[in-house]
């Protein structure tokens, strides 16, 4: 498949906003800390007053990858756009809050990972295809080669993955359940521009838990569905000018996406170099 | 035109039918699948009322099968696929892919789970554990995959499934949906005040809201060029779009799912004026009916008020990530068997819906190219077109 080039990568995590504040050794960074949180995007109050924390997630990390591409909302907007989430656990904020009855505060449509797609989705005029995955970093991978193949097909001429993974509010549920889950959790969101790029994609699955997989856990913590993201911020942060893969692991399963060239426009071939200055 | 994918069998769990012949059948014979719910208290609920099955009477082996209705539903749905193919998928287990839709996964458990229940149960609650308990009991070692774009996540699951194949991703995959009646679904929708004491009208004039139901359908997915001859039909084309409008509501110009329905036509590269029959969404809300019905209207053209309409929703509620796999299951059936179910509870047609739907009886019709549009929370809209055998 044609390979998607990476225009723009938005991301907020635990550590602070963007490559940069990633830690090397995500267990020493974070000492006694089990979560590291991120707050409350402070956007439009009355725009936003039903609306829950992983939302206001979701849009400040396209706000993000907006400024990261120095580009405005219209640069986006519209039907040629396609949207795509992937969270491993957003949801279970609002669902144990709903479950619980706690002050009867969610608004029942909020407990859908819906909901937050929607916001993203009204916030920045998103009406393009739409796709809504559930699961940890491989169910990223394949929401980038979702996007891949929809730009292929002409159905849209760009794509945005977005991923948003929180932990405060179930924390203990979090800890009581643990499945093969890193320490320290660190909550994230995340989102990709994507462009049709140069060379090719390739998606591919292993049974098990590999090393690759574990290493960017261990540097990162866990941020389940956005670990990719923060692997791709990593890789243009070094200046990659190579081919670039990432690995990531949910559910006993390995999975490797590879570009066969550089991604990142301007920093791979020659003609990356000459569509960015055009 | 892309690559054909072929339906080579089909499975269902349902408040009217726990195989795809009895399922068919109470469809053709307008049976009620609406009851008062017994499993969990809805005592303080306004309605009390939904497309609950009763009892699963599939003979699968359920000490092999977790304790979490999801699972069960979807398992039961799959153990009927497997009887109508004439066994499990005969392909490598690594490239067998399982892709499920879900508008609530495993939220049951996260209810029982918030009682005390243990660590695994718990685990059950993410809403992608049902499609992996699914894959294991098929024995698929392919990527198992969760969509959950709300009421429309099963033809969402259908198009990534066909998509897999395709790309040559996989050789054979189960797609499809399933949601469960749980208190917490109850809650949410008596809430937002949607659903209705009466019948589910969908369509109709006096229509005042939907029932929630039960059930799962699966589809199994092959390339046409593999399938074999014994095969339900064809999936042609897939599309989906954003409403960017509102959280709950649909947009109410219709054009997210109008959107939806254009990009699957063009996938399939069929002409609106080649659809001979529509499974609607058909809610049997205030709001969503109309604005189906005139996006249809725009998007069929001038022929699009003679082409036969059903919902299947007042027949069993509104059973949420399932709908659309059961409705692309109701648009391959029709095709095989040449007869369109009337729309259960239809009994006065409200202008503002100018459709033919099918009232009463149901109609013979064998439809060569039909059409299922899905709209879900969130904006969510997505549509098939499927070809018959």
């Amino acid at each position: 498949m044609r390979a998607p080039a990476i225009r723009a990568i938005g991301l907020l995590t635990g550590w602070g906003a963007g490559a940069a504040a990633l830690p090397s050794d995500a267990a020493r960074a974070a000492g006694e800390r089990a979560v590291l949180t991120l707050e409350r995007p402070a956007l439009d109050a009355e725009r936003f007053r039903r609306s829950r924390r992983e939302c206001l997630l979701g849009v400040a990390a396209v706000g993000a990858m907006l400024e990261d591409a120095g580009a405005g909302r219209e640069a986006v907007e519209g039907a040629r756009t396609a949207l795509l989430f992937v969270t491993a656990a957003a949801y279970g904020a609002s669902n144990r809050e709903f479950i619980e009855a706690r002050g009867g505060s969610v608004y029942f449509p909020y407990t859908a990972p819906a909901a937050l797609t929607a916001e993203v989705a009204i916030e920045f005029g998103l009406t393009g295809p739409y796709e809504i995955l559930i699961g940890g970093a491989p169910e990223t991978m394949r929401a980038v080669l979702r996007a891949a193949a929809l730009m292929e097909s002409g159905a849209c001429d760009r794509a945005l993955v977005l991923t948003v993974d929180v932990f405060e509010e179930c924390a203990d549920l979090f800890e009581r359940g643990r499945g093969g889950l890193a320490r320290p959790l660190v909550e994230a969101a995340g989102c990709l521009w994507l462009e049709p790029g140069e060379g090719t994609l390739s998606l591919s699955h292993e049974r098990g838990r590999k090393r690759d997989a574990e290493a960017a856990r261990e540097r990162f913590g866990e941020m389940l569905a956005c670990e990719p993201i923060a692997a791709l911020a990593i890789a243009r942060e070094r200046g990659a000018r190579e081919p670039v893969s990432v690995h990531g692991a949910w559910r006993g399963a390995t999975a490797r996406l590879a570009w066969s060239q550089s991604p990142y426009p301007g920093r791979g071939s020659a003609q990356n170099a000459e569509r960015r200055s055009a | 035109m892309t690559e054909r994918i072929a339906v080579a069998a089909a499975g269902v769990v349902t408040p009217i039918g726990q195989d795809l012949d009895t399922f068919w059948a109470a469809l053709l014979t307008g049976t009620d699948g609406i009851s008062a719910i017994e499993r969990f208290p809805v005592g303080d609920l306004r309605v009390g009322r939904g497309g609950e099955i009763k009892k699963l009477t599939r003979p699968v082996d359920w000490r092999r099968v977790p304790d979490c209705r999801a699972t069960r539903l979807l398992v039961s749905a799959a153990d009927d696929l497997c009887a109508q193919a004439g066994g499990r998928p005969d392909v490598d287990p690594e490239r067998l892919a399982v892709v499920v839709g879900t508008a609530l996964g495993g939220v049951e458990e996260g209810e029982r789970a918030l009682k005390g229940g243990s660590a695994r149960r718990l685990r059950g609650a993410l809403y992608d554990a049902p499609a992996h308990r699914l894959a294991r009991w098929l024995g698929a070692r392919g990527p198992a995959i969760t969509v959950a774009t709300a009421c429309a996540s099963g033809a969402t699951a259908l198009g990534i499934g066909s998509e897999m194949l395709r790309r040559g991703e996989a050789d054979a995959v189960v797609a499809g949906g399933y949601d469960v009646l749980c208190r917490f679904v109850m809650r949410g929708f008596d809430g937002l005040r949607s659903l209705t004491r009466e019948r589910v009208r969908p369509f109709d004039r006096r229509r005042s809201g939907l029932l929630l139901g039960e059930a799962a359908g699966l589809l199994l997915l092959r390339r046409e060029r593999e399938a074999g001859p014994a095969r339900l039909g064809t999936l042609l084309g897939y599309g989906s779009a954003s409403d960017a409008a509102h959280i709950a509501a649909p947009d109410p110009h219709g054009r997210g799912i109008e959107r939806a329905m254009l990009m699957a036509l063009a996938e399939a590269g069929v002409a609106p004026g080649e659809i001979d029959f529509v499974s609607a969404h058909g809610t049997a809300t205030p709001l969503n009916d109309p604005i189906e019905a005139a996006a249809l209207r725009r998007v069929l053209g001038p022929s699009g008020g003679a082409v036969p309409v059903n919902s299947i929703k007042g027949a069993l509620g509104h059973t949420m990530g399932a709908a659309a796999a059961l409705e692309a299951i109701v648009c391959l059936l029709a095709g095989c068997r040449g007869q369109v179910p009337a729309t259960h509870g239809l009994e006065e047609r409200d202008p503002a819906c100018d459709l033919d739907c099918v009232q009463g009886v149901a109609r013979s019709v064998r439809p060569r190219v039909s059409l299922s549009t899905s709209l879900g929370f969130g904006g969510c809209n997505a549509a098939l077109v499927i070809g018959s055998a």
